[in-house]
């Protein structure tokens, strides 16, 4: 035993040793995957080829007949997928650049007070702590017609920018609208993010910055937008990702309405998934789960190259 | 320079009423009678009351509720720490082949949708027996944080002295000891900021509950609330009454611990 201590202490362990110990380390999160992930990435994989209503014992393969009639062949599937398509679209590039075009002002200027910002910071913060299906019903209920939205505007002389049918209930007004309710969701982690960004910057830039008499505008643009780009990239990132992936808000807010103008493509999966009783559309919702895995990696390989060329 | 920072204020205010705007409605409503509540109007009750709150409470089950929402964001959240604070160890400091391709390939797993896994998931879990099931909500939930728990958390195991590790070798500590006892400690913002990052979203979950659990007693807040405004006319004071327990805490728990929170998030930029 000693002697073997002592031996472990003058060499390192063998490498098999280490190696041993290093899958040792990583074997709950590779065997959780392998339960949860392998199996269910192949299955899904394998379903999306096949047509299944959930209660048969067999699937019928049908080789790629499941994407082709959600992209042009099937009537009743083709077209809604391209209306919610664009709705996504809408959400995945308005989302992350309203969240930036508010995120980084707000936190430019926490950073430059003093008194408060402890306290404010936990406010920004508290859209993300509580967003889920409680607030998401909060927004419903300030929506509503006789809404606290509504009343706010006419108070405020507003009247005509009202909506009587509540903003969610107007099928012009409805989409806006949860872009707007998922900006406000999203800024507190984008606004955390910068304002701990902006506080690793070396004050000294700054300082130098305003020796050399440049604009409170110029050291935004060259000095304070350039360092935290990585964090925009992150930022952008996860708001794509998190519009193409998270449907739970249109599912809570309008389950696609008015008449299918806040429709999204998780939204469609899952009722393709769920909500279709007998009909064998199993197969169909899967291949539209990985179409949507398709588009999320395409963005994110194209996002990765336009970023490396900003920087 | 006095009306730039007027005007900074001014900015700062105003988000800040923006960010509590419907949280101000969701306390209103909760305190709000009946009457009052479908008669819309002020923000300030005019005959604020207890009533809806309490009533709110006994009438739903929310005590079994809570404690099934407690235990499901519990168990998921120990489960996150215990599962990727080992492997992130693993990949941040431990040598063996294919350690950078496993890390990415869990990386890259942020980009598989969660509605690509939903359907298998539940397919699965109906073959083994644990669809419907606490257990069935759990393992689903640890794996899907797998992508930025392990970003982060070897993130902040690398940001971590090689020196500290070598020190305590010589010492004759072997890699257990040395995760568990300098490892773990010195993370302790980088754990926090797993555990809210983990606890927030699954204390909230809705999609993948409301597909799999069907008996009553096993249901969680987001679907006891849901049960309120399935009736053709929600009544938003009960509404909001059971939407504020369901925050509340949530709200709490991050009052408590922010500060290591914003810490961990900075550790974890810099890393």
């Amino acid at each position: 035993m000693t002697t073997q201590h002592v031996a472990g202490r003058v060499r390192p362990p063998g490498r098999w040793r280490a190696a041993l110990t290093g899958y040792a380390f990583v074997f709950p999160a590779v065997a959780l995957f392998a339960v949860m992930g392998v199996y269910t990435i192949g299955s899904g994989l394998a379903l999306s080829f096949a047509k299944w209503n959930g209660f048969t014992p067999d699937w019928i393969w049908v080789g790629f007949e499941n994407y082709l009639d959600l992209i042009y062949a099937d009537p009743s599937l083709a077209p809604p997928l391209r209306a919610a398509s664009w709705n996504t679209v809408q959400v995945m590039v308005l989302v992350p650049l309203l969240t930036v075009a508010i995120s980084l002002p707000l936190a430019v200027v926490l950073n430059s007070v003093r008194r408060l910002r402890a306290v404010l910071r936990s406010v920004y913060f508290l859209p993300y702590v509580t967003s889920g299906i409680a607030v998401y019903y909060a927004w419903r209920y300030i929506l509503e017609p006789d809404g606290a939205i509504n009343l706010l505007l006419r108070s405020l002389g507003l009247g005509t920018l009202a909506q009587p049918q509540g903003f969610l209930g107007n099928p012009s007004t409805a989409l806006p609208t949860l872009i707007v309710v998922l900006v406000w969701s999203s800024v507190p982690i984008a606004t955390l993010l910068y304002l701990t960004g902006l506080q690793a910057i070396d004050p000294a830039l700054f300082e130098a910055a305003r020796i050399d008499g440049a604009a409170p505008r110029q050291v935004l643009r060259r000095i304070t937008w350039p360092l935290l780009t990585p964090l925009t990239a992150g930022v952008v990132l996860l708001g794509v990702r998190d519009s193409l992936h998270g449907f739970q808000i249109f599912l809570i807010m309008t389950g696609g309405g008015p008449g299918g103008h806040t429709d999204v493509l998780g939204l469609q999966a899952y009722r393709l998934a769920f909500f279709k009783g007998l009909a064998a559309t199993l197969g169909v919702s899967s291949a539209l789960g990985w179409l949507l895995f398709a588009g999320a990696l395409l963005l994110t390989l194209v996002n990765a190259r336009l970023l490396r060329r900003v920087r | 320079m006095k009306v730039g920072r007027i005007a900074g204020y001014a900015v700062l205010t105003v988000y800040a009423v923006i960010s509590v705007y419907p949280f101000l409605w969701m306390v209103s409503g909760a305190i709000k009678t009946r009457e009052e509540v479908l008669a819309g109007g002020h923000l300030i009750p005019r005959l604020p009351t207890w009533d809806t709150l309490v009533t709110t409470w006994n009438q739903l089950h929310f005590v079994e509720y809570f404690r099934n929402s407690l235990v499901v964001t519990g168990l998921t959240v120990l489960g996150v720490l215990v599962v990727y604070s080992l492997a992130s160890y693993a990949f941040a400091v431990l040598e063996f082949p294919g350690r950078r391709a496993l890390f990415w390939f869990f990386v890259s797993l942020l980009f598989v949708p969660g509605i690509t896994m939903l359907l298998p998931v539940v397919i699965l879990e109906k073959n083994l027996g644990i669809l419907g099931s606490h257990l069935g909500l759990v393992l689903p939930f640890v794996n899907g944080t797998a992508p930025l728990t392990v970003l982060l958390l070897t993130g902040a195991y690398r940001s971590i002295p090689k020196e500290l590790r070598e020190a305590a070798r010589a010492d004759g500590a072997r890699e257990a000891r040395i995760f568990w006892s300098v490892y773990l400690p010195l993370s302790r913002p980088a754990h926090i900021t797993i555990a809210v990052l983990t606890a927030v979203p699954t204390w909230n979950e809705y999609v993948l509950t409301r597909v799999s659990i069907n008996d009553p007693s096993l249901y969680t807040l987001p679907l006891g609330l849901e049960t309120l405004i399935s009736s053709q006319v929600p009544r938003y004071n009960e509404v909001m009454a059971a939407s504020l327990i369901i925050v509340l805490p949530v709200i709490a728990l991050f009052l408590f611990l922010q500060r290591y929170f914003v810490n961990g998030l900075l550790g974890a930029i810099k890393g």
